[in-house]
């Protein structure tokens, strides 16, 4: 009886061990089943989709989504379907390595989109590199992503396969800096971030710039983010005598200060970057944010009428979150990663290589390669694998709506 | 210009919003010894009761004058039946449960609570503009608006309420008698199932009272404002001592005051200059609590309940 | 627990004729609708599904089962098998020693529970049960007889109460199960091996299920099987052979921890290992705190932060501010465990002395300030120390005696990638750690701690010193998980300060620690690495569910609580004190109920 039993456990035993590698097999037919029409391939996007930054996380998936389906209706690569696969990092970098080895597990994929953070990209970053595997984030700015630590003496690519269409904070904080001095004729700022890689990196830059101008910065401050209550901070930007106040962060703080400071009967302007450039910075602040100002990569969006396009299919599809800040950025970086593929179709005769290994770092190079006009401006990378637009515009908050107020490049503000 | 006054002043209504909040903790952990750490969610949906008020229900153009008391209604409404179904159908069934198993609810209530409003309540997927009362006064170098004095009156009122119903009404002297020693209380006829649910309810309005006073002071709400909130009070509520609900208010205010004079005056102390700004508040805040804890571990005003650790 | 709220049966096994099912059904129809029902169900697996292949898993191919279908196919078979050992088929009466209906009942609902979900599935996201082929109604009616069957059993007590006792008493298990006849201990080591191949053939279908309706089925099945193994009085059987060959489990365990790796083609799995490895060992050492010494601490996470930001400054990374200082692996480990039993004990030997949810909160200070300090501390609001928010970038990867750990390597034909290494490495430290608990919780100080936890007046008076132990289990504890730290440092290439707080919606956080341990069992070793896998794959896996994947989960911890407060896997201590009115560990709040103080949970 003992030794039936166990006879009847081992088979018990083979059979499921079979059942277990049945189903692997089927899986990797299943594929090959799927391709009897048209290659799909696949764009991976990593983003904050849930909890904290969603919003904005979300622009970046949506923003990605449309380009996919602009390629895929207009039929931009002939024989070739892209499909899009969103996941969620959180905001947290060990959750976007996560991601990142799930793209590059995935035999179908080409190429990503994300993250928003920058945190969450230096996980990343290496796995990529280790794939080959091109990564273009729409959001990050710190400098150090594609020039090095030493990015300020000693300029050196880290990896070769991570792009942005995200300006540097160099850039933006040193244009608004020009514009607040030259454009705005303020000549003392006081400068707060809210100690995250973004907000931090751009009140840095716009402090040193500044003062380069000849402008006085008279306080800093940095606060949290989560923070609701500046009634402290308020009190000593009213004692400093600022005639402005330059903000480096998102805009749920900003919004909160912008309110706080009004109403405190300082009526002196925030200025920040794009990561306030939204509509909900003027719902959530009301009235208080009428002359506010940010600035933003590319030239306005109303001047190209792809962009404008472009933001009548985010709101026609009744898309979640908030393209304000990213979409735009998200949509040329998923773009660029289609053109490349078209590229590598094109010089192999019309049909995209069938080896996944191969397609990858022919995309990469193509990505390096980029040259098109995209919805923020022209799009295409420098040596470092930054985006060559520098064109910047400053937006004002008038009568509860941004309008632009100021075009150009850092250089043209000295 | 000295801007010590308004800096406390700036503290005091930020403690006096911690105190509001801190009380729905002193007052459930004082009768069942629980850390209701979904309280900060109560809070929050409490703000979204009232602007749903607001916004659907009243018509608009209401005046400021009849619109908040009515907001004041419908956010404690939703409170209190929120956190009256979550004693009812998560901590109750877990009375005789391990210690911790409640807070593990906790947690999943908070989270829940926070995404049922981010997906279900339109356009909470990202702050919301909620009414404000902004007119400025300017009372010597302190300058303070009108949601500021409905937060003080508010908070004022409401203790000395809450203070004569604890100590005069028959509910209010059972409550203290479960507190002291639940199964005499029990034996002398008190429904105690019934005392808790009280508490939280009583936590529940307080919360709504400070969610109305956040929404009117700051002019928006959303579904994450309800997390830092809340660690603050409870902060409060232990350093006042908890389970005592004047020691909630005056830790609330404490804490406020040091949280606030902290981010203004630190960094001009010599050698400091880089552990000042707001950024580094609350590090005080925790040190204060951690060193008033060290010297009188039973809180600023003492618990009122017997040690039972 | 359901079975305590029995009063004790008479005797076991008494079958007066006046037995009878819920539904009225001559007992042999019952019994053979359940196994027609359960060969059925099985066979409905091989029909098609759904017309398109949409759905994930491609459910559109006659004779030959996908995805979801897998999992009910299992489960028919499970019902079936434990059918015909209800008929007594010899060599299968080991699976039903006291012949009760329970196992019959849960695999039934298994089986149900998988394709109904399955089949809704498909209707709601295809929109509609147009989408449904044939198959798919057969496969939910097929799966619908056994149940049927399971409930027409002759079973104790319906018609007595209400229905609700009734469908009580089928799920129960039986107040006592026959010993097992004595075998010898190959056969007992043979049957801890086949568990253990199946057991890792188990977790590592569910790790590498590739879309959250498969991981969602995958957990019905688990669930009901192992509840019904439960109620046979299996589970009990095999932790006796457990308790009996002890080493030789732990063998077997650690064993097919390093085989899960070499069952791997893709790397993002050992990715999902190793990050589920260093949640579990913090949560290891979590349990040693909380668990043992009964200290709640709120702050956890930052010990784990300590030993990671130590690791990275002593990396070589140029990111450091002390740059140039690279010390090799052994080195920095002991230094990150070093530097987190040095805060362990700079925190816990002021505020050990407080009582209760004093110290709580203060630990829930100490985790917010070491979060808010490494943020600040980047040379302009502090210090220059930590780079602040953008943290230690580009940590290299370990070379272990010219053991590259950052690239693939070949080993007897099967290649290991970058976390597979990694993931070898933490099953060390894992190992390490578990021999730390175990021997620390069967020693003296162990005692100690558990003495301290039930009662601190008596267990001082009895000549403890209170404070002494609980600083060691406090700095233990941090100690291992900096341990895990530096590791982790180095898996994900840099550190920041963001994934160090208090709550958050994704592990490791001190919240999340706290529910591994909670969840899993506290005072167990098995039960808070149980419990951190499945807190990671949770969220993971529910993604399917897109923005609604938190609510999911907050609801998930909820019903969780409700339904087993004690923890998956219960301290046998524990669950006694548990199901004890009057014991210290049970506050007492117990007596503020009407109702008796054992609980509800199992309804």
């Amino acid at each position: 009886m003992r030794q039936r039993s166990l006879v009847i456990l081992t088979s018990v035993l083979t059979t499921g061990a079979l059942t277990l590698t049945a189903c692997g097999s089927r899986d990797d037919s299943g594929d090959k089943s799927g391709d009897s029409g048209a290659t799909t391939l696949t764009i991976g996007v990593d983003a904050p989709l849930s909890g904290e930054n969603s919003t904005t996380g979300l622009g970046i998936q949506y923003g990605a989504q449309i380009a996919v389906d602009d390629a895929n209706k207009n039929n931009w690569v002939p024989g070739v379907k892209f499909k899009l696969k969103a996941l969620d990092d959180k905001a947290q970098p060990a959750t976007g390595q996560s991601n990142a080895t799930t793209f590059t597990g995935d035999k179908t994929a080409v190429g990503a989109v994300g993250p928003l953070n920058s945190g969450v990209a230096q996980t990343m970053q290496q796995v990529f590199a280790s794939a080959n595997m091109v990564q273009i984030s729409p959001a990050n700015t710190a400098p150090e992503l594609t020039q090095g630590k030493n990015w300020q003496t000693d300029k050196k690519r880290p990896f070769k396969t991570y792009f942005r269409t995200a300006t540097t904070d160099e850039l933006q904080g040193s244009f608004a800096a020009g514009y607040a001095y030259n454009g705005l004729k303020k000549k003392k700022a006081f400068v707060v971030d809210d100690k995250q890689t973004y907000g931090a990196g751009l009140a840095k830059i716009f402090n040193e710039q500044f003062k380069k101008f000849g402008g006085k910065v008279v306080g800093t401050d940095h606060v949290n983010t989560g923070d609701k209550d500046f009634g402290s901070l308020v009190t000593k930007i009213k004692n400093s005598g600022a005639d402005l106040l330059y903000y480096g962060g998102q805009y749920d703080e900003s919004a909160l200060i912008t309110k706080q400071l009004k109403d405190a009967g300082v009526k002196i302007p925030l200025f920040g970057g794009d990561g306030m450039y939204a509509s909900t910075y003027i719902e959530a602040a009301g009235k208080a944010a009428e002359g506010d100002l940010v600035t933003a990569i590319g030239v306005p969006a109303d001047t190209l009428p792809a962009a404008k396009q472009f933001i009548q299919t985010y709101k026609d599809k009744g898309y979640k979150g908030d393209y304000g800040a990213y979409g735009a950025y998200a949509y040329d970086a998923t773009t660029a990663i289609i053109k490349a593929v078209k590229a590598a179709a094109d010089a192999n005769g019309g049909k995209v290589p069938t080896d996944i290994n191969d397609l990858r770092s022919k995309v990469v190079d193509g990505v390096q390669k980029s040259d098109f006009e995209g919805l923020t401006g022209k799009v295409s990378f420098d040596q470092y694998g930054d985006t060559t637009n520098k064109q910047l515009t400053v937006y004002q908050v008038e009568k509860g709506a941004w309008k632009a107020v100021e075009t150009g490049t850092p250089d043209d503000l000295q | 210009m000295n801007t010590l006054p308004q800096q406390l002043a700036n503290g005091l209504l930020l403690g006096s919003m911690y105190g509001l909040i801190a009380i729905g903790y002193t007052m459930v952990y004082g009768i069942v010894q629980l850390i209701n750490f979904a309280h900060g969610e109560i809070f929050m949906t409490g703000a979204f009761g009232a602007l749903t008020v607001y916004f659907y229900i009243l018509p608009d153009g209401t005046s400021m004058a009849l619109a908040v008391p009515l907001m004041l209604l419908g956010g404690a409404i939703v409170a209190i039946l929120i956190a009256v179904g979550a004693e009812r159908f998560a901590y109750r069934p877990l009375r005789g449960a391990p210690r911790l198993a409640p807070l593990i609810t906790a947690i999943g209530l908070s989270l829940a609570l926070q995404e049922v409003v981010r997906n279900f309540y339109p356009g909470a997927d990202r702050a919301r503009a909620f009414p404000g009362l902004d007119t400025t006064h300017d009372i010597g170098s302190v300058t303070i608006k009108d949601a500021d004095i409905f937060l003080i009156l508010a908070a004022v009122l409401c203790m000395a309420a809450l203070a004569l119903f604890v100590r005069r009404s028959r509910t209010g002297r059972a409550m203290q008698a479960t507190a002291q020693d639940p199964d005499t209380a029990q034996l002398m006829g008190i429904d105690t199932n019934r005392i808790i649910v009280i508490a939280f309810a009583i936590g529940g309005f307080f919360a709504a009272v400070a969610a109305v006073a956040y929404g009117l002071k700051y002019g928006n709400v959303d579904y994450r404002m309800g997390f830092l909130m809340g660690l603050k009070a409870f902060t409060a509520a232990v350093l006042g001592g908890i389970g005592n609900i004047y020691g909630a208010m005056l830790g609330g205010v404490v804490l406020g005051i040091a949280e606030t004079l902290a981010s203004a005056y630190i960094d001009e102390i010599p050698g400091m200059s880089q552990l000042g700004g707001q950024s580094w508040a609350n590090v005080w805040a925790f040190c204060l609590l951690i060193l008033v804890l060290l010297f009188r571990p039973q809180g600023l005003l003492g618990e009122r309940v017997a040690d039972r650790a | 627990m359901t079975e305590t709220t029995k009063p004790p049966a008479p005797d076991a096994v008494p079958t007066p004729p006046a037995l009878r099912g819920l539904i009225p059904l001559p007992a042999a129809a019952a019994r053979a609708l359940l196994l027609a029902g359960g060969i059925a169900t099985a066979a409905s697996a091989f029909l098609a599904w759904t017309w398109t292949a949409e759905f994930p898993g491609d459910l559109t191919i006659n004779g030959y089962p996908g995805g979801l279908q897998w999992l009910t196919f299992t489960a028919g078979v499970l019902t079936a098998l434990f059918a015909l050992a209800s008929y007594g088929i010899r060599g299968l009466g080991w699976l039903l020693p006291a012949r009760n209906n329970a196992p019959l009942v849960l695999t039934a609902l298994g089986g149900f529970a998988v394709t109904w979900f399955t089949v809704i599935a498909i209707s709601a996201e295809l929109g509609g049960v147009v989408n449904l082929e044939p198959g798919g109604w057969i496969a939910a009616i097929a799966s619908l007889l056994p149940l049927l069957g399971a409930f027409a059993l002759p079973q104790e007590k319906t018609g007595t109460d209400g229905t609700k006792a009734a469908l009580k008493a089928y799920i129960a298990k039986p107040d006592r199960i026959p010993a097992p006849q004595a075998t010898s201990g190959w056969v007992q080591r043979a049957v801890i091996t086949a568990v253990t191949i199946i057991g890792l053939g188990v977790f590592t279908y569910g790790i590498d299920t590739e879309y959250g309706e498969l991981f969602v089925g995958y957990l019905f099945v688990v669930t009901f099987a192992m509840w019904a193994l439960h109620t046979a009085g299996l589970l009990d059987r095999f932790s006796q052979l457990i308790a009996a060959n002890r080493s030789f489990t732990l063998a077997m365990g650690f064993a097919a921890a390093i085989a899960f790796p070499f069952t791997q083609t893709d790397d993002h799995y050992a990715n999902i290992g190793v990050n589920i490895l260093i949640f579990g060992t913090v949560a290891l050492g979590l349990n040693i705190v909380v668990g043992l010494a009964g200290l709640l601490d709120l702050g956890y996470v930052a010990f784990l932060g300590v030993g990671a930001y130590t690791a990275a400054l002593v990396s070589g990374s140029e990111f450091s501010t002390i740059s140039g200082v690279h010390l090799p692996f052994w080195a920095s480990a002991l230094a990150g465990a070093a530097a987190s039993l040095v805060f362990g004990v700079l925190i816990g030997a002021p505020t050990l002395r407080l009582r209760g949810d004093y110290l709580a909160i203060v630990t829930l200070g100490f985790g917010e300030i070491f979060r808010i300090a490494v943020n600040n501390m980047d040379g302009d609001s502090g210090p220059d120390v930590t780079n602040g928010p953008n943290g230690i970038a580009n940590i290299p990867d370990l070379n272990l005696l010219g053991f590259n750990f950052g690239q693939a390597h070949d080993i007897g034909g099967f290649t290991l990638g970058r976390f597979a290494n990694y993931y070898l490495l933490m099953v060390l430290i894992m190992a390490i750690v578990v021999l730390v608990y175990t021997r620390a919780a069967d020693s003296r100080i162990g005692r100690s701690w558990i003495a301290i936890r039930e009662d601190e007046t008596a267990a001082t008076a009895m000549g403890i010193n209170g404070f002494r132990v609980k600083l060691v289990a406090f700095a233990l504890g941090a100690a291992l998980a900096g341990l895990a730290g530096t590791v982790s440092a180095h898996v994900t290439y840099s550190v920041v300060p963001t994934p160090y707080q208090f709550a958050g919606s994704t592990p490791p956080n001190s919240a999340f620690l706290l529910a591994a341990v909670v969840l899993g069992g506290m005072g167990t070793v098995a039960g808070p690495l149980l419990g951190a896998a499945l807190l990671y794959l949770l969220p993971e896996k529910l993604v399917f569910l897109q923005d609604k994947s938190l609510l999911a989960f907050g609801i998930a911890l909820i019903l969780l609580m409700r339904f087993r407060p004690e923890g998956i896997i219960a301290n046998r201590r524990r669950q006694l004190e548990f199901h004890e009115t009057g014991q210290l560990d049970v506050p007492k709040q117990t007596t503020l109920t009407d109702e008796p103080a054992v609980t509800k949970a199992g309804a």
